[in-house]
């Protein structure tokens, strides 16, 4: 089995992050607080707790080199949290957002972050040292609705957004003094701050879980009818496959390597997409065990019901509660996995993740051993 | 056959449930530092998802409507006649006022219901999601149960005082 630990923090984890040499994890127990626990002889211990937001905290990002944390939160307010010498002091960002913000991410330089918002609106914040804080540049009126996710494209320039309106959009965040001229070379000469490369349509339902692939040529994000969608060449004729799969949707996406993707959402089992040769992305399969369940009583209710009565009284009343329960009691997770970070070294192939979920617990994952997904 | 009718119109509930209980946190996009349940709401027609109307026949149905962080569940109870219909609405206004005890009760049923249900996603967050599906399909089940007993004890009632109050005429 691929899971190595099961680490039961809370009643519930809206987000976490890794510090950069993982000894760290910092989450939100579903509460205005963040807490950060470190790993003493096998033992989680809690180390500091962050208290500065008064509403849900719904991202926390922590960056790998500067390390410097970034919190967003529904009180509409994000915080920097810079170590000085054992204590976490916050920096104020300028947001100017009037809804809650809901996602955050550092950009790789980690010289900007961008917050999602409720507002239909991206911040790209970045920092002013005149005053001593962190101001945004808005996105505006691109959005039709809430902003649930937002990803870094490896340039530190493209930003992938997704959003309820069931739309994925790509933006340039070139902002002038702080992105130098020759890292835009690779992408069209003339982009300004906020200008949208390209809108996609594919999902019919709200979308989330936006992820660049290592090398920034594909991107994959998820819609809630239970579809992923792999899109190749961003830029003006992207290329788009969509994959269904027959469970609930997903919530978050990770690409392990440039082939394989692992998916989390509401079945509580992380799934693997991977793309053969010719680069056609399908379902592979779960990746926690799950008890067998034969695939008649899991559908068809007649089946069922003549199984029922084949196999004897057992079946009475709550015929589909045994049935039913197993499915999730058989996987790690018992409730919604809401976010999957990546661990070890952010190199073109990662073997370690971590999932968090709404059953408080993280997760932590090894593909080490899982020789089928490694050959591909 | 009457059972088989039941369980295939539970069944086909508790899968939709099951398939429509996909819930998340997700604040107000209408009013600052709010979050309400988007289905009771409706503000945004971008956050609502089709609701799914389950029939058994014209006197039974059951309607799911579901949002992005909320869910609501409409029944109508089967009532063959006047004393059920009486014995219905007595019965889940007497539920109904109690709604707090029960978490996923609704205050009022929904117009053209008798009783509703409204889910959030603080109660998945708290809940099993399979529990809660189980208890709504409980529900249903007993409700039958129950007002079919109603009825028989209401009877069973009126003919003893029927029957004490004619003696006297003996």
């Amino acid at each position: 089995m691929a899971v190595t630990s099961i680490h039961p923090f809370a009643q519930c984890i809206t987000c976490h992050a890794w510090s950069p040499d993982q000894s760290m994890v910092a989450f939100c127990p579903n509460n205005n607080e963040a807490h950060i626990y470190r790993l003493v002889e096998d033992k989680w211990e809690k180390v500091h707790v962050l208290q500065k937001h008064d509403q849900v905290i719904s991202g926390i990002d922590w960056s790998a080199r500067s390390n410097r944390i970034v919190t967003a939160s529904h009180d509409r307010n994000s915080y920097v949290w810079n170590l000085e010498g054992s204590e976490w002091v916050p920096t104020l960002v300028i947001l100017r957002l009037n809804r809650a913000a809901l996602c955050v991410q550092w950009s790789p330089k980690e010289n900007k972050f961008a917050v999602g918002s409720g507002a239909k609106t991206v911040c790209i914040c970045y920092y002013e040292q005149e005053n001593n804080w962190w101001v945004s540049k808005l996105i505006r009126k691109r959005h039709d609705s809430s902003v649930t996710s937002v990803s870094w494209h490896p340039n530190n320039i493209l930003l992938a957004t997704t959003s309820t309106d069931g739309k994925c959009r790509v933006f340039s965040t070139f902002i002038k003094g702080v992105d130098a001229k020759d890292s835009k070379k690779s992408t069209s000469s003339d982009l300004k701050f906020g200008e949208l490369i390209v809108q996609l349509d594919l999902s019919s339902s709200w979308t989330f879980g936006v992820k660049w692939s290592p090398s920034g040529n594909t991107l994959a994000y998820v819609g809630h009818n239970s579809m992923i969608y792999f899109v190749d060449d961003v830029g003006p004729s992207p290329l788009a496959q969509n994959v269904v799969f027959r469970d609930l949707p997903l919530r978050d996406v990770l690409f392990v390597s440039e082939k394989t993707v692992i998916g989390v959402g509401f079945d509580c089992n992380p799934m693997v997409f991977t793309a053969d040769e010719r680069g056609v992305w399908g379902f592979v399969r779960y990746l926690g065990e799950r008890k067998i369940v034969s695939s008649g009583s899991r559908y068809g209710s007649q089946f069922s019901e003549a199984f029922g009565k084949f196999y004897g009284q057992s079946k009475q009343g709550g015929s589909n509660d045994a049935v039913e329960t197993s499915r999730t009691r058989g996987a790690v997770h018992d409730n919604c996995i809401n976010s999957i970070m990546p661990l070890g070294e952010r190199g073109i192939l990662t073997k370690r993740f971590s999932t968090s979920g709404l059953d408080g617990k993280i997760v932590l994952w090894d593909l080490e051993n899982e020789h089928d997904l490694l050959e591909l | 056959m009457a059972t088989t009718t039941l369980r295939l119109y539970l069944t086909c509930i508790r899968n939709t449930l099951h398939a429509a209980m996909c819930l998340q946190n997700f604040p107000c996009q209408e009013v600052e530092r709010h979050n309400k349940p988007e289905v009771e709401l409706k503000t945004s027609p971008e956050l609502l998802l089709n609701p799914v109307l389950i029939c058994r026949n014209e006197a039974e149905k059951c309607l799911i409507e579901t949002s992005i962080n909320s869910l609501r569940i409409s029944l109508k109870v089967k009532q063959a006649d006047e004393l059920e219909n009486i014995l219905t609405k007595k019965f889940l206004r007497f539920l109904s006022m109690r709604a707090e005890a029960f978490q996923v009760l609704r205050r009022k049923p929904v117009q053209g219901y008798d009783i509703s249900f409204l889910i959030t996603n603080y109660h998945c967050e708290e809940m099993q999601k399979q529990k809660l599906i189980d208890f709504i399909v409980q529900f249903m089940e007993d409700i039958d149960k129950e007002i079919s007993e109603l009825k028989l004890s209401v009877n069973t009632r009126g003919r003893l005082v029927a029957t004490e109050f004619l003696k006297q005429f003996i």
